[in-house]
């Protein structure tokens, strides 16, 4: 009887509550309704604990928090909105979390460690890929006996696929991660291999992947590191390896199919088991502003998909934006917006082919670079152009610029070092400026370079935390603040624990 | 004034020869996105021109070449190796002796446009576009 009582009376108490909300003033406005929509959502939400078939690794190098809202922005305002309030593909994941980036020697790190984090499963030096950090960044001979076992391999054992794609060189540290082991990021041909030291290069090793099996696709610039120094390729560039091989042509006697414009790569054969080379550029692909005679990475995510998925042990496929972090490097947050919203395409085409319920897609960043934001501007302001003054009776902004202290105008978005640095050199060698005047026409500029405070020849990377974002099977296993490492982990989990779980039941 | 009414005005004839010497256009207007010469290149090929851009930091001291960037030159030690010019430059041989500039200080060059493949002789760099007889100041 006390128990129905109790219960009785927790009804009522709910049945109160719930007549108090809907009494609330503010119950009815959208704000509310959506955010209400949104808990019944996450009430809802059910843990995926199927084995991953496939796992899709997205990286956008130099996608860190800010970036990331900068893309944000330019995404919601090309749409037609105000720019905050849009939802990219990846954040309307079910899971998220707050990754912490540094390296074993790094606060601030590199494109290496940080890739070899995710698919190795711990952290090493600044500019070491896949190898141990007993090693010193460099030691080519101490390197070779400290090589880890890859996530690639780890899948490619359990008869998976594997494919890699950047819109950097596929040799650059992202992407070489995926198939490479290497004491130093700067050795992509051989040039660079100290003298005695047998490390093969990183072109070299993704051939010898592909020869193993291991890799079965791979698309994306540095064709440049593939060939000899006197050959030239389609488009008049020269290579550059000194050691006369000519990858491609070894690529193409295993009986890969290499391709090198948008056009071969429209006609590529998929799905019949050969593998495929893509080396679109002699060094990086253009930016996605620029781009001509190339394929999107969005593209380049559909027909490596189709391709892999033809394997019923499923696939492992690393996706890399790879040139948001050249635009930063730049200064130049045009090419970031632009390039970013075209690694988000990619992300949208994979959900799309893809079914939550095998596939695991996780979508980080290796790194977060200097970019900064300025307050106070009102809703629309345009990322790339003035911060604008709140319009207090409204909800887009006034069009009226705020003003610095120096009675000029500023952009959204800067960065806190750089090539767009207002202290610029002098005669005398000093280093002084002001900051230059700007009219909205000038900041959204397609090559304008935001202003930066500390002078320096290229922006830099921040050890700032970027985000990860997952769906699909173990995605709850990304929650609350995390180390890079962390990630390695989780794929590795999600493509065996669902059979290790049926086998403990059974 | 946008390249397109400068075009337009020049067609219709409202515009003296002066001011159209004049009028700096931005290095994007000589290259097509496939990096083809624009229409713009094409008409004004052999005649002066001004151009914006910056000056990217000189092969070679006390030389009368430089090459003008689109966008400053950062050098950044992850993207590029230092043989590794963007596409779309443009080759500017000077009158005089260069002065250097630092690499971020936005010029406007004015020289003859020339077009078609060149290999400098004495520094062996190949380009496609140039301005000769070149000079240049802060913009």
């Amino acid at each position: 009887m006390k128990t129905t009582l109790v219960a009785g009376l927790a009804l009522a108490l709910s049945a109160s509550a719930v007549f108090a909300q809907d009494a609330l003033p503010q119950a009815q406005t959208k704000w509310f309704t959506d955010a209400d929509a949104k808990l019944q959502e996450m009430i809802a939400r059910q843990p995926n604990t199927n084995r991953a078939r496939n796992v899709i690794l997205f990286t956008a190098d130099g996608n860190g928090v800010g970036t990331n809202y900068a893309i944000r922005l330019f995404s919601g305002q090309q749409a037609g909105g105000l720019g905050d309030d849009y939802v990219q593909p990846h954040e309307a994941f079910p899971y998220a979390a707050l990754v912490k980036t540094y390296s074993s020697n790094g606060q601030t790190p590199d494109s290496a460690p940080t890739a070899a984090a995710m698919n190795s499963g711990m952290k090493t030096r600044n500019g070491m890929i896949n190898i141990l950090d007993t090693v010193a960044e460099g030691d080519c001979v101490a390197g070779l006996e400290a090589g880890t076992r890859t996530f690639a391999e780890i899948a490619s054992d359990m008869g998976k696929s594997v494919g890699v794609l950047s819109t950097a060189r596929i040799t650059h540290a992202t992407p070489a991660a995926v198939y490479a082991r290497t004491a130093s990021r700067d050795w992509e041909d051989n040039t660079g291999i100290p003298e005695g030291c047998a490390q093969k290069d990183i072109a070299d090793q993704l051939v010898e992947q592909m020869k193993a099996g291991v890799i079965d696709l791979a698309m994306g610039g540095g064709r440049a590191h593939f060939l000899p120094k006197d050959v030239t390729d389609a488009e008049g560039k020269t290579g550059k390896r000194t050691d006369g091989r000519n990858l491609v042509e070894e690529a193409k006697a295993l009986g890969a199919q290499v391709v090198f414009g948008d056009q071969d790569f429209a006609a590529l054969t998929m799905g019949n088991n050969a593998p495929v080379l893509g080396l679109f550029e002699a060094s990086h692909m253009k930016y996605e502003a620029d781009r001509t005679g190339e394929p999107s990475l969005a593209e380049m995510t559909e027909a490596a998909i189709k391709s892999l998925s033809t394997n019923e042990n499923g696939f492992y496929l690393s996706i890399e934006g790879g040139r948001v972090d050249h635009a930063n490097h730049d200064g130049n947050l045009y090419r970031v917006v632009t390039d970013g919203k075209a690694f988000a395409d990619a992300i949208a085409k994979a959900v799309e082919l893809t079914n939550a319920e095998d596939t695991l897609i996780i979508v980080t960043a290796d790194h977060e670079h200097a970019i900064s934001f300025n307050g106070y501007c009102g809703r629309g302001s345009n990322v790339l152009g003035l911060c604008m003054k709140e319009d207090g009776a409204g909800v887009a902004h006034s069009g009226e610029p705020n003003l610095a202290a120096d009675g000029k105008p500023y952009t959204v978005a800067g960065y806190l070092n750089g090539a767009g640095s207002v202290l610029v050199k002098q005669a005398d060698g000093t280093y002084s400026g002001a900051r230059a005047d700007l009219t909205e026409e000038a900041a959204t500029d397609k090559d304008y370079l935001q202003q930066a405070l500390v002078p320096m020849s290229s922006e830099t990377h921040s050890g700032e935390d970027v985000s990860v974002h997952a769906m699909g099977p173990w995605a709850h296993l990304f929650d609350g603040v995390l180390e890079q490492n962390y990630i390695f982990h989780v794929m590795n989990y999600a493509v065996t624990a669902g059979e290790m779980k049926k086998a403990s039941a059974q | 004034m946008n390249r397109r009414t400068l075009l337009a005005a020049a067609a219709f004839g409202i515009m003296s020869p002066r001011a159209m010497a004049d009028e700096v256009v931005n290095m994007r207007d000589l290259y097509e996105k496939d990096l083809s010469f624009s229409g713009y290149a094409l008409q004004r090929q052999g005649q002066r021109i001004a151009a914006s851009g910056f000056m990217a930091p000189p092969l070679k001291a006390e030389s009368t070449f430089f090459v003008l960037t689109r966008r400053p030159m950062a050098v950044c030690p992850f993207c590029e190796t230092e043989a590794d010019w963007p596409d779309d430059i443009l080759a500017v041989y000077t009158k005089r002796t260069v002065e250097v500039l630092p690499f971020n200080v936005s010029i406007v060059v004015r020289g003859v446009l020339e077009l078609g493949a060149y290999t400098d002789p004495e520094l062996g760099f190949v380009s496609r576009v140039r301005l000769t007889d070149a000079s240049y100041e802060r913009a």
